[in-house]
């Protein structure tokens, strides 16, 4: 697992990450670390977003899926694993007046 | 069984209480729901073709017609409610047993390069606000669909 991890940890901003198969989490580390809460409700998440299709087509029609709080979760799906990093989200709400 | 995935020719071993419903018709066709007798009764043969015509017309409107003021005194009793529902979850947790596990289905591919794709550039602060604009205008026009009624859902009958 290795392999996989390597590149998750030098993502800017990340504040943790899963890995999860069908199986359970594969690795996790940072504020995601052993969340296997978090890692079911993602799982449910994309197997629910990853049912829309576009007429016409027969993939799903996107490579990665955001979830917005104080903070931002990326996730996306490869070699029949869930990828799930946490991010800061940095961009300031502008101020309404 | 009308319920999905289910195949309509198990008619072996049915229990023939099994469709019987919970609430039975409240107006069988032979008791008319104020109580009076149909024409039919003591007829002679030499009946009218104009009362056999209004005979078969009462007996249609009565079957097609659910009079929910006689449904009360149709009512089971506790007991057999019960024993009915029991009878339907043991039926039920039976066929379920017999249905094959849908398997979960796979995961998609999304991607060949997850990290790339992860490390990638949020989405912009505007899309977001323009995303649950969008949605805000949505769930506003969808809580103002109303159901306009017009006519009434059960009428009375004018019977003298």
């Amino acid at each position: 697992t290795a392999a996989l991890t390597a590149g998750l940890e030098r993502i800017p901003d990340q504040l943790g990450y899963l890995v999860i198969s069908e199986d359970g989490v594969l690795a996790s580390a940072g504020e995601l670390e052993n969340d296997e809460h978090t890692a079911g409700v993602m799982m449910e998440m994309v197997r629910t977003a990853s049912r829309f299709r576009l007429p016409g087509s027969t993939d799903p029609p996107f490579k990665r899926m955001s979830i917005l709080e104080d903070f931002v979760y990326t996730v996306t799906v490869s070699g029949q694993k869930v990828f799930v990093v946490k991010r800061q989200n940095n961009q300031q709400e502008p101020i309404s007046v | 069984m009308g319920c999905c995935y289910s195949s309509e020719n198990e008619t072996t071993e049915q229990d023939p209480d099994e469709r019987k419903p919970l609430i039975p018709h409240p107006n069988p066709v032979s008791k008319p729901p104020n109580g009076t007798d149909w024409i039919t009764t003591n007829v002679p043969s030499a009946r009218t073709d104009e009362q056999a015509l209004l005979t078969s017309i009462l007996h249609k409107t009565a079957q097609n017609i659910i009079d929910v003021s006689a449904a009360d005194s149709v009512m089971m009793e506790q007991h057999e409610y019960m024993d009915k529902a029991r009878q339907y979850s043991t039926k039920l947790a039976v066929l379920s047993n017999s249905l094959p596990q849908k398997k979960a289905l796979a995961l998609p591919s999304l991607t060949s390069q997850p990290h790339q794709v992860l490390a990638s550039d949020l989405v912009p602060y505007s899309d977001v606000q323009q995303v649950s604009k969008i949605a805000a205008y949505a769930y506003s026009a969808i809580s103002q669909i109303k159901v306009d009624a017009k006519e009434e859902l059960v009428v009375q009958f004018a019977i003298p």
